[in-house]
């Protein structure tokens, strides 16, 4: 068995000079390049930095920070301005989403939400704006955008689209860190059991295999990187003695293989279509049914378990339960 | 396929596990495109044999829909003993059989490691993802002493059975290792769209001559500070995937073993 060769010393890197950074106002390149050696034991790269700056990434940025400090005020807000009770119940703080779909009628009731909704949304778009420059300045083929505008679909999906869909804010999740496992457990009871949802199902099927794609993907080029598979833009072009006898190990194997380009497709399309898919299955929950469970014992792709009431299901729009409003944190009796 | 003309150069007889331990390999051949193999032997019986089960047992149950097709573990009055054919016999026999061709499909996945002289890193990977298949179908059964906790063999009879043991232990969701191992899914999607879009973005062609200058390294220090590597990111991704699988491990074997309410669990915190 080969083994791979110390990694010789890598000398620092600077980005080489384009018009394009000069395009930008606040095109720079933050910091200086630095040398971790320690990394070098990991066989990862030790250059840290430097990093570009530009007007999308500063946009970004300050709008990101900005969210996180209206999240932070609406959390102190919770805890009568308490720092000490806001670290001790920080899992259990949430920013709740109003009722309906108008604006909130108060900071506490939904504001603060709807605040921090908006520029975590404009956050996202601007670092959209950051991928699309920089991939322009790098002459990358667009696929980068792509998989970010796709993961910015499904997030908007949750948070916007399904919610005006159905008719409320309240259905999109409160932003916090145990609200976040409740809106999951309870959006898939609310919806009937998003087990039986097929694009849940198709989703779940592409977030799994994105996994052992990684698992193949990396055990295979790991396994014969010592003679050359991991160059693998060069590997595209001509295959060395590595990509060879990664082809032939899952010819072998399973009798199919892919090649340096067409494993990328896989790995790409089964990343981005777990977000897809996971957007479909959200924005058809309340258009296609409002209770998967009984869309498949409908569609005879589960068994039935039980009694249907049907007149509790075709209710639409769906009475929401009022979110909790004002204060999470409620002293115990005693304490 | 044409791509594959240098094929002959590799396929050599010898170098198998079977050769080490008895001298002579009568089992070191091809079939097609396929590597035999003793292992791939063993794991073609078995497969064979747990299929044709399969299907016995789906036909007497009645319901061939592809969906609904289910094979149920034994009930919990069988426990850890043996239960008649249709009352999870079937269940036990496929569950053997499973694993077995499981096992015996690494280790032909070894040989054709030995043959081609690369890492063990893909047997070794694959060795994590039977673990998850043997802690939820046969060690958890084991320790919480009856087959009747494995998962239904059946598309949505698997879903539900995910369902019931999610509201079993009252909410899954609060278990820590699933929190970990759901992060660890999400992250490999993540990582997996960055890497696939860094090499499709920036492959050279014959056609393409102009973009030979293309440089991934200093896109991603633009981009977010630091460029992990080409050899480098394939150690990220396989260390995810290996992390994921450990923390699905962890959260289904600790649940009704040692943890029976994820919700109390937190309340000493």
């Amino acid at each position: 068995m080969a083994t791979i060769l110390p990694r010789p010393v890598e000398p620092i890197e600077e980005a080489e000079p384009s018009v394009l950074d000069d395009a930008d106002l606040l095109g720079i390149r933050l910091g200086t390049p630095v040398r971790l050696d320690l990394l070098s034991d990991l066989k990862i790269d030790t250059q840290i930095g430097t990093i570009w700056l530009g007007t999308w990434g500063l946009l970004s940025t300050v709008l990101f920070v900005a969210g996180l400090g209206v999240t932070f005020l609406a959390g102190m807000d919770q805890v009568n301005g308490n720092p000490w009770v806001l670290v001790k119940y920080f899992a259990n703080i949430r920013v709740s989403p109003p009722d309906g779909l108008g604006m909130a009628h108060s900071l506490r009731d939904g504001g603060y939400w709807q605040i921090v909704t908006l520029l975590w949304a404009g956050s996202t778009l601007a670092w959209a704006g950051r991928c699309y420059e920089r991939l322009v300045r790098h002459k990358w083929r667009p696929y980068l955008l792509v998989a970010w505008l796709s993961a910015i679909l499904l997030t908007a999906t949750i948070w916007v689209f399904h919610p005006i869909v159905v008719g409320s804010w309240a259905d999109a999740p409160a932003l916090g860190l145990n609200s976040d496992l409740s809106w999951a457990q309870n959006f898939s009871v609310l919806w009937g059991n998003l087990y039986y949802n097929p694009f849940h199902q198709l989703a779940i099927f592409f977030l799994f295999g994105s996994t052992m794609l990684w698992g193949m993907h990396g055990a295979t080029i790991l396994a014969t990187g010592s003679e050359g598979s991991h160059h693998e833009d060069n590997e595209i072009k001509s295959m060395s003695s590595g990509s060879e006898k990664a082809a032939l190990f899952w010819r072998w194997t399973m009798g199919f293989n892919a090649f340096p380009k067409s494993i990328h497709d896989w790995l790409w399309w089964y990343a981005v279509g777990t977000v897809l898919s996971s957007a479909i299955g959200i924005i058809m929950t309340g258009v296609m049914t409002n209770d998967w469970y009984v869309w498949g014992v409908d569609h005879g792709t589960v068994a039935q378990y039980g009694p249907i009431t049907r007149s509790a299901i075709n209710q639409y729009p769906r009475p929401m339960p009022p979110p909790p409003t004002g204060y999470a944190y409620v002293p115990a009796p005693g304490k | 396929m044409a791509m594959l003309e240098f094929e002959s150069v590799y396929k050599k007889p010898g170098n198998t596990l079977f050769k080490w331990v008895f001298g002579e390999d009568p089992f070191d051949f091809w079939v097609g495109r396929f590597y035999v193999g003793f292992f791939g032997l063993v794991a073609a019986v078995t497969i064979a044999l747990g299929v044709s089960i399969l299907f016995i047992a789906v036909g007497q149950y009645g319901d061939w829909d592809l969906w609904r097709a289910n094979i149920p573990p034994p009930g919990r009055s069988v426990g850890l003993g043996w239960a008649p054919f249709l009352q999870g016999g079937a269940w036990q026999t496929v569950v053997i059989l499973a694993t077995l061709s499981f096992i015996a499909w690494g280790l032909r996945e070894v040989d054709i490691c030995r043959k081609l002289e690369i890492g063990f890193h893909v047997p070794a990977m694959f060795s994590l993802a039977i673990s998850a298949w043997v802690v939820l179908q046969i060690l958890r059964p084991l320790l919480m002493g009856c087959w009747c906790e494995g998962f239904d063999l059946s598309f949505t009879g698997h879903l539900t059975w995910v369902s019931n043991t999610g509201f079993r232990y009252m909410n899954f969701y609060l278990n820590p290792f699933h929190a970990y191992a759901v992060l660890g899914f999400f992250l490999t999607a993540m990582v997996l769209a960055m890497h696939g879009s860094a090499i499709l973005g920036t492959y050279n062609t014959d056609k393409d001559p102009n973009v030979e200058m293309r440089r991934e390294d200093s896109f991603w220090r633009d981009y977010v500070g630091y460029s992990i590597g080409e050899y480098g990111i394939h150690r990220l991704g396989f260390y995810l995937a290996v992390y994921t699988l450990i923390m699905s491990d962890l959260c289904i074997l600790t649940s009704g073993t040692l943890v029976k309410d994820w919700v109390d669990f937190w309340h000493p915190f």
